[in-house]
């Protein structure tokens, strides 16, 4: 809905989710503006499909979305969920609001790599040090989509962006590592090619009370994969890699450059370079929550005199 | 100060209260359910008695990480349904730009006090006063639109004003801020806290509207108005399918004509002037000489325009409780006989000065008193209305 181009009304596909999603169900539009190859197409679907499978009420989850490619990702969602427009990487703040206002409902964050980590990176630790009761989905394709390929703080090294021509030299943040030191009470990683476990940690976080963050590593073909050699993340074997000039071959690519946390654990550093590590990382339900806990201090105040 | 009371309103009487705690109550006796802010001099004092006060009533408030997320909390905690607000001054405020234009385009009501300080920068002495941040509020943020700023210029007003300031938020769906500075924030003064039913009677709430469809502001083609629906709350069926950052019509969704979006957003507040300038005049009747004026400088302008018009000096003031938007009707019409405008202000630019300039005839002088981190004395605004009736 960010292009203010009109929406032609396509043929009705017989997808069972598909239809309830926000362009199709509002406009008959069943397409997405989403490039070839690219991941967020299977992200709006999979929201919209834990929605309409658990039969949630989107009304009590509203949805916070950053900016970036993903914020297209509103005509691919639940037709009924109440999208709220952030700020570039302010999602957090108005997350913190929301709940605050009204603890009965449960924000949930579209937000980028960019978004979160760079700009929002604050924020972004402030939400998870709190622990205040959120979904944080993280989209990472390791660019700055949106505005044509600039690195971004995850960017791998020695890939090549816009802004980075020859090569990208700096440290990639990890927003799992990020998230486990701020104190985040559920942390996972997964990646598009994974999508029932993606799911699945999904309903995870949406039953879990506090600071929930998926991390979902999704390619972008347009910008990272037509630069790039899908030797990325295997230098150490020291292999020629070939140009990921198809969505196929970059998922094929993410699916080889992740590994297990268990695996992981047996690997050492120069092989774990530049790879994306999956899995759950902390689970924590004990933790107090943000709002539960003012709650207490709100009943506390007002009974005393 | 201690409170010892866990109602939203204070009983009747008379407080002594600094003026950012008088601001506080004021807020509070609103409707104020959220608070989200970071501390700055010469501010901290509204956080620090809100921290304490907010949940008593059953609202929250929050230190956040810095400005831009304290103004984001706000602005989310207001779409959430609940009247929020937040106060800094001005390096505070320069962070906050960003999101106060989003808000206005968004049309989301919240109210920002502002204890302005000595700029520009972040050392110095913070704790005196200076109006520095007027322009800077006038166009808070990039895009176009219309804030509303309210001057008050003791503690009781910092009271009364912050009402009217969310009923202004609640009704023009803008936003609003309080212009306050360090001197009148830390001012303790004796204020005077009405019945509680006659605040009730005056607030205007948050609630739902009986037409679910039209969630922005639009002009309604048959009478020409603009007509200012209920703020959208998040989690209730009242709320827009998307809340874009573009041009949109009334049901939130696209539009191509953006002219119309601007003016919709510039004119709801101008079309509405006579009911948002609050001003006030004093001994005008028969004044050729002019004082236009606004927040504490008001109050030396009242002692130095009684002496002169002891000695015979026609004299008068012209107060905007309303600064902004700046009333040109009613200044027109009040400079109209004059010979010549004071405009003591607390900054050397004139902010007010630049507008009355814009507004007046060409050949009556404007003589500009600027101050800057310290108050007007009365004999210094005297000698200059002697100066000027020669």
């Amino acid at each position: 809905m960010s292009g203010l181009g009109p929406r032609y009304p396509t043929e009705k596909p017989d997808h069972p989710y598909v239809q309830h999603s926000f362009g199709g169900f509002l406009f008959g539009s069943y397409n997405s503006l989403f490039c070839a190859g690219c991941g967020y197409g299977i992200i709006g679907h999979l929201f919209t499909r834990v929605f309409e499978d658990d039969k949630l009420d989107p009304l009590s989850f509203p949805l916070i979305i950053g900016i970036g490619c993903y914020t297209q990702l509103v005509t691919l969602a639940h037709h009924n969920s109440q999208k709220i427009f952030a700020l570039h990487g302010r999602a957090p703040a108005i997350a913190t609001g929301i709940k605050l206002a009204n603890p009965k409902l449960k924000p949930i964050i579209f937000t980028g790599d960019g978004d979160s980590l760079g700009i929002g990176g604050n924020h972004f630790i402030h939400i998870c040090r709190r622990n205040v009761d959120c979904v944080i989905l993280i989209f990472n394709n390791s660019i700055y989509g949106m505005t044509g390929g600039q690195g971004a703080p995850t960017t791998l090294y020695g890939s090549k962006s816009t802004t980075s021509t020859y090569k990208t030299f700096e440290n990639r943040s990890d927003a799992v590592k990020l998230a486990l030191a701020a104190g985040a009470s559920y942390i996972a990683r997964i990646t598009v090619a994974h999508p029932r476990t993606l799911m699945k940690y999904f309903r995870k976080a949406l039953n879990h009370k506090g600071t929930s963050i998926i991390e979902v590593i999704t390619p972008c073909l347009t910008y990272f994969g037509s630069k790039n050699l899908d030797s990325l993340g295997a230098e150490y074997l020291g292999i020629q890699g070939s140009k990921m000039d198809t969505g196929g071959k970059m998922i094929d690519w993410i699916k080889r450059n992740c590994v297990r946390k268990n695996q992981a654990r047996f690997m050492d550093d120069e092989e774990l370079f530049n790879r994306y590590i999956i899995g759950e990382f902390r689970y924590d339900a004990s933790k107090p929550e943000y709002s539960e806990e003012y709650a207490k201090i709100q009943k506390r105040s007002m009974e005393e005199d | 100060m201690s409170i010892k009371n866990n109602k939203r309103y204070l009983p009747e009487g008379k407080y002594v209260m600094m003026g950012n705690v008088a601001m506080s109550e004021g807020a509070l006796a609103a409707g104020l359910n959220f608070f989200g802010g970071y501390p700055i001099t010469p501010s901290t004092e509204v956080i620090e008695h809100l921290t304490k006060r907010l949940p008593e009533v059953g609202g929250s408030c929050i230190q956040m990480e810095d400005e831009l997320a304290s103004i984001n909390a706000v602005i989310g905690a207001s779409l959430a349904g609940v009247k929020a607000m937040t106060a800094t001054s001005g390096p505070g405020l320069s962070l906050m730009v960003e999101t106060i234009s989003m808000a206005a385009n968004l049309e989301i009501p919240f109210v920002l006090c502002d204890v302005q300080r000595v700029g520009p920068g972040s050392h110095g002495p913070v704790t005196s006063p200076h109006h520095n941040d007027l322009g800077l509020i006038r166009f808070a943020g990039h895009g176009e639109f219309q804030v509303i700023a309210l001057a008050p210029m003791n503690c009781q007003e910092l009271f009364e004003l912050t009402i009217t300031a969310f009923n202004f938020a609640e009704t023009y769906r803008c936003p609003v801020f309080i212009i306050s500075d360090a001197y009148l924030g830390h001012l303790h003064e004796p204020v005077y806290i009405p019945p509680k039913e006659q605040i009730i009677k005056k607030v205007i709430k948050r609630e739902l509207p009986q037409d679910y469809t039209k969630f922005f502001s639009y002009k309604d083609d048959m009478t020409g108005q603009y007509v200012i629906p209920k703020t959208p709350i998040a989690g209730t069926e009242y709320f827009p399918p998307t809340s874009l950052h573009l041009p949109h019509n009334y049901a939130g969704l696209p539009t191509s004509n953006s002219l119309e979006f601007m003016e919709m957003l510039i004119e709801k507040i101008i079309s509405n002037i006579d009911k948002i300038s609050i001003t006030e005049e004093y001994r005008l009747e028969d004044a050729e000489i002019i004082i236009i004026a606004y927040g504490l400088p008001v109050r030396a302008c009242y002692r130095a325009v009684d002496i002169a018009r002891e000695q015979g000096i026609k004299v008068g003031i012209f107060r905007l409780v309303t600064v902004w938007p700046f009333p040109d009707k009613k200044v027109k019409e009040v400079i109209k006989n004059a010979k010549a405008i004071i405009v003591p202000e607390l900054n050397y630019t004139g902010f007010i000065a630049e507008q009355v300039e814009r507004v007046k005839k060409l050949e009556i002088p404007i003589v500009k008193i600027p101050k800057v981190g310290e108050f007007h004395h009365p004999e210094e605004i005297l000698n200059v209305i002697k100066e000027v009736s020669k």
